[in-house]
């Protein structure tokens, strides 16, 4: 018998047919029915998502064949629930995590946790953002019960980040437990204005604490924009949701380590509209929403988390193609008075600023911190030095305009003493309090008292004058409103941290997303 | 849809009419506080309804100022 001749041993080679049909398996997804209901509700399914954040022909699956650890759920859990990989947006590499909820509800598991560590690490090491398109049914029950189970969970993957890469995230359908922390951790978080992200089911509620709750009570699109403050930004659709990202990302470098992309110039406002805008009389209001459009370039105003904490408008920008995140004072709430979520919100969007490398500018107009009963009890003075110490330590170019009043403490939080560069406009005054209430304090007197009341009065509004600021040196410049643009655009330029590559300490990078 | 305000505060005017079409962010009463006018504004577009204060009238921080149905 010739070797030839000899009986083969069967192969192992994977054939071209069973490549394809495994690959036509995973990406069947959880099956035609779950997927038509979902184009039925005009929702995109994880895969779609993908191809709408991604630049065409950009993206690489990773663990496309991965698979439950559990050896009855591999037929049916394909890429495990979660599909993972790297695309480029606007040409630039991302990490991206879409959930699948069709698949076993997206729930969370020991392989597709491994597949997360995986992206994130790997994103860390290349210096590339992080992006999850997510919806989850939370822990998948049978691969986490017991000691074995979540002993197994402690071992596998860290939720800890110290911003070196950006995240975005965006909640686009029913989620708990590991989507609601990639959401909560991440820098910038959108929702769709029908998606839910809590903790907890209301099925856990109900059994665990006898609460009978609906999952918009627990977690709805108002609740997160308007009081818990974790969401940065409801849409109406999941396409609107990941445009929000791919926009956002366009501000930002792809690590912390580089300096953030600059776009093509546009024109501002004109200086005339900006004076037209703000009233000289301190009584009167204007929104400051519109002050921000007119000093940064047309359409660049990307406003951030607008629905919480609205007397402090925040915002990413550009002015003259270089970004900038501004923080600015909104008269119109609350008279620009600076409330807890106000406060909260502006650390959190100072601490994002630093941590890219992005400059920031403060637009101050505001009578002060919002204070009384229930600002104390909720802590609003702890607040306030949080937010001090993060402006402070930030290292990247700042830059504070006194656009009208600025008031006390809330002087010092936008930027006094604090900026690189601080400039008053010719309609600011700055003091301690409102000059009828100094006038209230110190002499004792209240309008209606007579001329006394007046000559008192008029003493402390010139004692509050941009000449008193400018002249002791405390303010850098005196601008007529309509300068203001033109200010800020110089002073970017003459501030950028050139002998680092624009690049900062990020002494902030640890702090949390969440304050 | 209710417009609440934010802050307290006196009624200083009444800016809008009930029947009157508002668009999100439209003055609908102007209130004296801190020294400065604040408006309570349409939460979202919409129909104003009802107006339940008058001038002079003191407002609590959270009260409903209005009635209004959405757009």
């Amino acid at each position: 018998m010739t070797a030839d001749a000899r009986p083969r041993p069967p192969s192992l080679a994977v054939t071209a047919e069973e490549f394809e049909a495994r690959r036509a398996h995973v990406h069947a997804m959880g099956g035609e029915a779950k997927l038509a209901a979902r184009r039925e509700a005009g929702i995109l399914n994880a895969r779609e998502r993908i191809d709408r954040l991604c630049d065409p022909g950009s993206w690489i699956e990773i663990g496309e064949f991965a698979w439950s650890a559990r050896e009855e759920d591999r037929g049916r859990t394909p890429a495990e629930g979660i599909v993972t990989g790297f695309g480029k947006v606007e040409g630039r590499d991302v990490a991206v995590a879409s959930f699948d909820l069709t698949v076993l509800g997206a729930s969370s598991s020991a392989t597709n946790i491994r597949k997360l560590d995986f992206l994130k690490t790997r994103a860390s090491a290349a210096g590339i953002p992080c992006a999850f398109l997510i919806e989850s049914a939370g822990a998948r029950m049978p691969d986490i019960q017991g000691a074995t189970g979540m002993g197994r969970i402690g071992l596998l993957s860290s939720m800890s980040r110290d911003r070196d890469t950006p995240w975005v995230s965006a909640v686009l359908g029913p989620c708990y437990g590991m989507g609601t922390w990639y959401a909560v951790m991440s820098d910038f978080a959108v929702m769709r204005k029908d998606a839910t992200f809590s903790v907890s089911s209301p099925k856990v509620t109900s059994v665990a604490m006898s609460q009978e709750v609906t999952p918009e009570e627990l977690g709805g699109a108002d609740l997160h924009a308007e009081t818990t403050g974790q969401v940065d930004l409801v849409t109406d659709t999941d396409e609107e949701a990941i445009d929000a990202l791919r926009r956002f990302l366009a501000y930002l470098p792809s690590n912390a380590a580089e300096a953030p992309p600059s776009a093509p110039a546009a024109p501002g406002g004109a200086p005339e509209a900006v004076e037209a805008l703000i009233p000289p009389e301190r009584h009167k209001i204007y929104d400051g929403r519109k002050l921000v459009e007119l000093l940064a370039d047309e359409g660049s105003v990307m406003p951030f988390r607008p629905r919480f904490g609205r007397t402090l408008e925040t915002a990413l920008a550009r002015i003259e193609g270089r970004t900038v995140g501004v923080i600015a004072s909104n008269p119109m709430r609350k008279g620009g008075a600076i409330d807890g979520p106000s406060c909260r919100k502006m650390t959190e969007f100072t601490v994002l600023c630093d941590s890219f490398n992005v400059p920031i500018v403060l637009l101050a107009d505001t009578p002060g911190f919002l204070v009384g009963l229930q600002a104390e009890r909720e802590g609003v003075a702890g607040e306030i030095m949080n937010n001090i110490r993060a402006l402070t330590l930030a290292t990247v170019p700042k830059l504070a305009v006194v656009v009208r009043k600025s008031y006390g403490q809330a002087y010092l939080n936008l930027g006094g003493g604090i900026a690189d560069a601080l400039a008053v406009m010719t309609t600011g005054e700055v003091g301690f309090v409102d000059p009828a209430v100094a006038v209230s304090v110190v002499h004792n007197r209240r309008r209606g008292d007579g001329e006394d009341f007046d000559t008192l009065m008029q003493d402390m509004v010139v004692s509050n004058s941009p000449w008193e600021l400018a002249g002791m040196f405390a303010a850098h410049s005196v601008i007529r409103p309509g300068e203001t643009r033109a200010w800020l655009s110089r002073m970017l330029e003459v501030m950028r941290r050139r002998p680092k590559g624009e690049v900062g300490a990020h002494r902030l990078a640890t702090w949390p997303t969440s304050l | 849809m209710e417009a609440k305000s934010e802050i307290t505060g006196r009624v200083l005017e009444v800016a809008a009419k009930p029947g009157q079409t508002l668009a999100e962010d439209d003055p609908i009463v102007v209130l004296e506080s801190m020294k400065m006018e604040i408006a309570v504004t349409a939460p979202r577009a919409g129909t104003l309804r009802e107006i339940r204060v008058a001038v002079d009238d003191l407002v609590e921080e959270g009260q409903v100022v209005a009635l209004l149905d959405p757009a």
